[in-house]
């Protein structure tokens, strides 16, 4: 029986060294519940790990100003607490962490584009050591994957910081360098693709992204948030199309605070399937925020766990049938810690089950 | 708060002596809809506007020749033949909200600013639209409007500025709104991601956040 498609990880245990103090939710924890959780469960058998790279200042500077760079790098190396606003917490690690987490975008699209995915185990759930495949208990699968199947598993970058919230000359929000922005620059520009959709489901506007998109014609930002009068950062209204070549660039799509697994799948599967169909994309980058759950006291927006394996399976769907299965997930938001690993757990299963 | 800031001060305008068609297509070149009318010491003498030319100009119900034949009387026609004369206007020392009344009660779209009778700028309703939504802050990135019940206990305004300096919590605007009919609210714009430990705070106060 032909095994499900793999699913590559990109992530470090470096990502642990962004140190945003005592009293603020983007904590190092999240990224190891979320690794220890898919350790342990159902999916790891098709799971891979792959490590990060630093982006290229080339990179970098195709989302953001230099000046942006400098300030940041400057920040960090003269010991400040935070940037331009207390909610940007940093420490002396956290300009070098901020480029890798932008690298693990550019390192999963070259394994998408190659077709292949090295295969890692992570013997402490985070450290890539030797080769093989991660298992349950720890016994290394043999099963061969062919470069049609790497490729149609897909990749999902377990980062921090995260960077929908970033902006080309500033931060924001704990956003330092808008992942997904810096992603899409590197699919276009490097590898060819020239229509890129990213679509996001953190509870949050990512008005990094929408910022970076709406004069373009070849990008296109889909987003389901929190209404902006109720909801942080206060962006992303429903009016909002886009502006001269990129008029239809930007679907914003809020939903009322007390809004649920009912009125997101309305959306869904209503206007962002048929604006992602009509659009045609050449890839597809997933803005995966689970904030939106209804345990994360960071939105009023009350999702259930299983939504998310149902968002893992529709955007698994669209990309196989518009872009060639060509498919990349970043990790933005999500904060509460007794749900935020069963529900990237959710997604991931989402992603398998196509 | 006073119109001076606010208003486009370089104004394009007609003058009472041009042609239909030459009027028609300075507004359509500039996607303008109103356009002041000036002598030559640049005093205000009337309002022109597109309403005012689409009257003017031929139906497009005619036919070719009907239309041609009405249109050789239109292109003769000037400006001061057909503009408004009775013209609201403000002064550099109007405020917004004086801009605001004069529109809500006048019905135009376009306010022209006199200083002792000479245009000196000109002021729109999407002018006005874009000066409120600065003052108010809607859509500034990184901001939440929080609503919060005014039962009228004491001091409570003090009670929220103090807990949120104290917990140096950033916020760009402060509203106190008396509405009897359905009820008096507080309306803050907090400046930052940490609207639900904003609210415990409060709620831990005894101030209740409303929508």
């Amino acid at each position: 029986m032909r095994p499900p498609p793999l699913l590559t990880l990109i992530t470090d245990s470096r990502f642990l060294d962004h140190d945003t103090g005592s009293d603020h939710p983007e904590i190092p924890a999240r990224l190891q519940t979320i690794l220890a959780t898919l350790q342990q469960g159902d999916c790891s058998p098709f799971l891979s790990l792959q490590g990060t790279r630093p982006a290229e200042r080339q990179w970098l500077m195709a989302a953001h100003d230099e000046g942006w760079l400098f300030r940041f790098e400057e920040a960090v190396l003269s010991g400040k607490t935070f940037i331009d606003h207390t909610d940007n917490q940093i420490c002396y690690d956290s300009y070098q962490v901020a480029t890798l987490a932008a690298g693990a975008g550019l390192v999963a699209i070259d394994l998408l584009e190659q077709g292949q995915a090295e295969q890692v185990t992570a013997r402490d759930g985070l450290m890539p050591h030797e080769p093989g495949t991660m298992a349950k208990d720890g016994q290394v699968s043999r099963a061969p994957w062919t470069a049609q199947e790497r490729l149609a598993g897909a990749a999902f970058c377990l980062v921090r910081p995260p960077g929908h919230h970033a902006e080309r000359t500033r931060p924001f929000g704990f956003c330092f360098f808008n992942n997904c922005v810096v992603a899409a620059r590197y699919w276009q520009q490097h590898h060819g693709r020239k229509r890129i959709v990213v679509f996001d489901f953190d509870a949050h506007h990512g008005n990094g992204i929408q910022s970076a998109f709406e004069h373009e014609a070849d990008s296109l930002y889909v987003s389901i948030h929190e209404h902006p009068s109720f909801s942080y950062p206060g962006t992303g209204y429903a009016d909002e199309k886009g502006f001269g070549a990129g008029r239809g660039s930007i679907l914003n799509l809020p939903l009322s605070p007390g809004a649920g697994d009912e009125q997101f799948l309305a959306l869904l599967h209503g206007p962002v399937a048929e604006k992602i169909a009509l659009w045609q994309p050449d890839a597809m980058i997933v803005a995966a925020g689970f904030d939106g759950h209804k345990a994360d006291e960071m939105s009023g927006l009350l999702y259930s766990t299983g939504l998310y394996e149902k968002i893992g399976q529709s955007v698994r769907g669209w990309s196989n049938l518009h872009c060639g299965g060509r498919l990349l997930s970043i990790l933005e938001g999500g904060y509460e810690l007794t749900v935020l690993g069963e529900s990237v757990e959710a997604y991931v299963q989402g992603l398998l089950a196509w | 708060m006073y119109i001076s800031r606010y208003m486009i001060r370089e104004v394009l305008t007609a003058t009472p002596e041009m042609s239909l068609p030459e009027v028609r297509s300075l507004l359509n070149e500039n996607h303008f809809r109103h356009l002041p009318v000036v002598d030559k010491h640049g005093q205000l003498v009337g309002m022109i506007t597109d309403r005012d030319l689409r009257s003017a100009f031929p139906s497009s119900m005619l036919t070719e020749s009907e239309r041609l034949q009405a249109y050789e009387r239109v292109e003769k026609a000037t400006v001061a033949d057909i503009m408004s004369t009775e013209c609201v206007g403000l002064t550099p020392e109007s405020t917004l909200d004086d801009a605001l009344l004069l529109f809500n009660r006048e019905g135009v779209g376009a306010l022209p600013v006199l200083d002792d009778g000479r245009l000196v700028g000109i002021f729109s309703g999407g002018d006005l639209l874009a000066a409120y939504k600065e003052l108010f802050g809607v859509g500034e990135k990184g901001s939440v409007l929080l609503g919060i019940e005014d039962d009228g206990q004491s001091n409570l305004m003090t009670r929220i500025v103090t807990l949120l300096e104290q917990h140096e919590i950033p916020f760009t605007r402060l509203l106190r709104i008396h509405d009897e009919e359905h009820g008096n609210r507080i309306y803050l714009r907090l400046n930052t991601y940490k609207i639900a430990s904003v609210v415990n705070l409060l709620r831990e106060a005894g101030i209740y956040p409303a929508l």
